[in-house]
């Protein structure tokens, strides 16, 4: 084998892969700044204050806030109190979405998120460590005129986190706290046109249900979706990753089974790569347009964690095949402390989300944030895979460090060869550190553009054009990691090429017996050909002279 | 004479009230009536045409901006409860009575107040879904009810904001732009707006992958109104005052001193130097004077006793309260108290 092809293409050819990709790139980020509009969409809903005024409680009954079967609503709790209504019968309606309005499949998950309006009283003020206590039901109908059916009930608590910015006087009665907005609902799939959400907040004064959370003046909350024209540009955009990197995939795998010699760790590693990218590039989410997929949030989740480790994973091999010292690798298991965090990390993140999005499934209401033994648990998890991340990046640094130093320690060495050699070398060492630079990049790229989309409002305008930047951020961010794997498998592909006629046979042969990467073993091998047993090769300890 | 009736929303309360005083009324408004059909509108007294026209088209609106009118003066009464002019409605037009009338920094309050309430009840109303075309009305900003599907609709707020902006400030607009009145007016009725806009609570939400913050979305929620009554307040305590200048072609409004620096946006601006409001004024509609208003002894600031009385002085008398002690209170609609009795010393003004 005479290398990658990265090794073998002239230049020229390489700025022209590189333009390429930089134009595809360019309109993976168009495509998500002008087409699409901002990935998500909040709703604010004031909730309707309903008068159950039945004295047996009927599940059946669902009160709306508008339209024709509109409930018996009261503008304000001063209202209720001349009326001599109880707590207990007061229901908090809201519809989803708004009038003339339809949810939509394409919306792909809806997360509501709950904000009490609690007034300051002297006398009625929120205690330390209040929990709300939340009868809740959803239910949903396809038609504006058919019955509502149930699809959850579930008695929740949250517990308040408010405080007031102001002196406690009489003076700032009937201010507001500032209350913490509280996890909701969140449903995987939006199969239905119309929601209806009915809140009871019950009182039970002996079993202290609800008792000393201040004076609740309303309840709003924000229901979050996904837009429908961002879940179409979207799938528009997987449906044309996917094919592409399969056809890359197939032609590199290829290209190894045609040679020889059994593929190498870092072939396999690239391979895998390209098969977790396919696996989260496939666009299995059209079926949730179909059917009532509540799992497809999940499932995405999922996808994204194993290309995640993935792309980790191969950053951690690539360095140590890359690492020229004496140690021969290409054993996976040779890694297993670099590569372990990784798994561990995302182990504790899959567990944290089958433990919140898992349990969503069955009860849309729960949160792991609610409970103390919840939020410890699930803090515990995060901290542990932030720990294991931190890890990993000291190992990856180190390696890369490692890897640079080496580099140099060659180069060292450098002036004694003859001049084509010399070039050659210098080529080899620059591509190499070309690839590390696009990684780098990569990385910085979506860190820039992560932040940037942090902090911007979501859109700038130009003139009359609004560009999208999250969306851009986004499509972009996904695009660019698709190109990587793309040129990854392609660059390192095993070259056809034969370069240096005189010791090309030769070196195939010890290049496999050392059973190393591609590129490693071009420069061991060639540097022992054309001057001897020198430092470096000392250093590279190959068994290759033998 | 002008007939400059006190702002718009205020006389729109008006429209049926033939006895006693507004707040009384309104009171009364929010348990019954409200404007359902388009013929109240036409009932309406004091709305111009373009305002019918307005009323007609989106009645389902009214309520809101009738719910909005009282929000308005209940928070103008909080603001002003401890100074002399105590925000005061009449049970004649207009309702405020003549001190609105003239360009006054009390006027100009009221009318940042009124627009800003405006905006706010709307807005309220479409959070509760109460509004038809609300957020997705392709008349006023935003985008098509099939947009809503593609991109979702606007901000609730942009719509309670531009209603305000074509149902409060077609008035002044119909007037011309001449009039420097109508100018300091329409400053005002936007500086009330913004009152809202400039303190809106962005607050977001993660939901990326195991909740990162890769995915992230944020949404603007109203500020309390009494926190838009209390910043439109700070403005009237640093309110701006103007005289007309003709630049270019344009008419605009500059400090009068111009060695102030120039009012901003949020800012208020006045024509015409407030009374003093200390006696009652039978010739002028509002004037009620301070003679009976409670005051404080102790404090040196306008509600104490020797601004309030405007030096004449005040009596003392020692009353029995009767107050609520020791409370058990649900979060909604009960209470139950003890009576407790204690003695006050109340002074009011001579």
């Amino acid at each position: 084998m005479a290398g990658a092809i990265i090794e073998n293409m002239s230049t020229k050819k390489l700025v022209i892969v590189g333009v390429t990709l930089l134009l595809f790139q360019a309109l993976a980020f168009m495509v998500g700044g002008l087409i699409a509009p901002s990935p998500t969409t909040s709703v604010n809903y004031m909730a309707t204050k309903c008068v159950d005024a039945s004295k047996h409680r009927e599940d059946t009954k669902w009160f709306m806030p508008w339209g024709p079967n509109l409930c018996d609503k009261i503008r304000s709790f001063d209202e209720a109190m001349a009326k001599r209504i109880e707590a207990n019968n007061i229901v908090f309606a809201v519809h989803i979405p708004m009038q003339n309005m339809e949810m939509s499949p394409w919306f792909q998950f809806m997360l509501v998120i709950l904000q009490f309006d609690i007034a300051f009283k002297m006398h009625n003020q929120i205690e330390e460590g209040a929990v709300v206590t939340v009868d809740v039901g959803l239910a949903y109908r396809d038609d504006m005129f058919s019955e509502w059916k149930e699809m959850v009930h579930s008695v929740e608590q949250r517990k308040l986190h408010c405080n007031l910015s102001l002196p406690k006087t009489y003076e700032n009665e009937g201010r507001y706290y500032d209350c913490d907005h509280l996890p909701f609902m969140e449903l995987g799939s939006v199969a239905h046109k119309y929601y209806l959400l009915n809140i009871r907040l019950p009182v039970n004064e002996r079993k202290k249900v609800n008792v000393g959370i201040g004076e609740i003046k309303d309840i709003r909350l924000i229901s979050i979706h996904q837009n429908g024209g961002f879940t179409k540009v979207w799938f528009a955009m997987k449906t044309f990753l996917t094919p592409s990197i399969l056809i890359i995939m197939i032609w590199y795998w290829r290209r190894i089974t045609l040679m020889t010699r059994p593929p190498v760790l870092l072939e396999k590693v690239i391979f895998a790569l390209g098969i977790s990218m396919t696996f989260i590039n496939m666009p299995v989410e059209w079926f949730s347009v179909g059917f009532n997929w509540t799992w497809m949030l999940l499932f995405g989740d999922i996808r994204q964690g194993i290309f995640y480790s993935m792309l980790l994973s191969f950053w951690i091999i690539f360095c140590g095949e890359h690492l020229m010292d004496q140690t021969e690798r290409n054993r996976f298991s040779v890694y297993w402390k670099q590569v372990g965090p990784i798994v561990f990390g995302s182990f504790c993140l899959f567990i944290f989300d089958m433990c919140e999005r898992g349990v969503q499934l069955t009860n849309p209401f729960y949160s792991i944030w609610a409970s103390d033994v919840g939020t410890e648990l699930a803090m515990s998890f995060i901290i542990v895979a932030g720990i294991c991340a931190c890890l990993y990046f000291l190992f990856l640094c180190f390696m890369v460090f490692q890897v640079f130093r080496n580099i140099s320690g060659k180069r060292t060495s450098l002036p004694a060869m003859s001049k084509a050699r010399r070039l050659h070398y210098e080529g080899l060492i620059f591509r190499f550190k070309f690839l590390m630079l696009v990684t780098l990049l990569c990385a910085a790229m979506t860190v820039i553009f992560f932040i940037i989309s942090q902090v911007n409002e979501g859109h700038w305008h130009w003139g009359d054009h609004t560009v999208q930047v999250s969306s851009a951020f986004f499509t972009g961010i996904y695009g660019m990691w698709n190109l990587y794997v793309f040129a990854i498998m392609f660059l390192y592909a095993p070259s056809h090429k034969r370069y240096g006629d005189e010791q090309s046979s030769g070196q195939c042969i010890t290049g496999d017996a050392g059973a190393n990467s591609g590129e490693d073993i071009q420069l061991t091998t060639t540097i022992t050909h054309v001057d001897g047993p020198t430092e470096i090769y000392k250093m590279s300890g190959k068994e290759a002279q033998e | 004479s002008r007939v400059d009736y006190c702002h718009i929303l205020l006389l729109l309360l008006l429209f049926v009230l033939r006895s006693c005083c507004v707040i009384r009324y309104l009171a009364k408004l929010s348990s019954v009536g409200s404007i359902r059909d388009e013929e109240t509108c036409e009932r309406l007294r004091g709305l111009i045409q373009k305002q019918v026209q307005i009323c007609k088209r989106s009645v389902e609106v009214m309520d809101a901006v009738r719910r909005g009118a009282q929000l308005a003066i209940d928070e103008c009464q909080f603001q002003f409860r401890n100074r002399r002019w105590n925000c005061s409605t009449l049970e004649t037009m207009p309702v405020f009575g003549k001190v609105v009338t003239q360009g006054t920094r009390e006027a100009s309050f009221v009318y940042a107040i009124s627009a800003a309430s405006v905006a706010f009840a709307v807005t309220r109303a479409c959070s509760s879904g109460e509004l038809e075309k609300c957020g997705c009305d392709h008349n006023v900003h935003g985008v098509s009810p099939e947009g809503f599907q593609w991109s979702g609709c606007s901000d609730n707020i942009a719509y309670g904001v531009a209603f305000s902006q074509s149902f409060v400030d077609v008035r002044e607009r119909s007037k011309g732009q001449s009039s420097s009145r109508a100018l300091m007016n329409l400053h005002n009725n936007e500086a009330g707006r913004k009152a809202i806009l400039s303190h809106m609570r962005v607050e977001c939400k993660c939901h990326g992958v195991s909740g990162s913050c890769e995915v992230k979305t944020c949404w603007k929620s109203m500020p309390p109104f009494r926190k838009v009554g209390n910043v439109i307040k700070e403005k009237f305590d640093g309110a701006t005052e103007v005289e007309q200048h003709k630049v270019g072609s344009t008419k605009v409004l500059v400090p009068r001193n111009s060695q102030f620096k120039p009012h901003t946006d949020e800012d208020l601006v006045y024509l015409d130097p407030s009374p003093d409001f200390c006696d009652y004024d039978p010739r002028t509609p509002g004037m009620l004077g301070t003679v009976g208003r409670q005051c404080n002894r102790t404090s040196k600031a306008i509600d104490g006793c020797e601004l309030m009385c405007c030096g004449r002085g005040f009596q003392t008398q020692e009353v029995e309260v009767v107050d609520r002690c020791s409370c058990k209170f649900h979060w909604c609609c009960y209470v139950k108290c003890k009576q407790c009795r204690k003695m006050v010393e109340i002074h009011s003004c001579r």
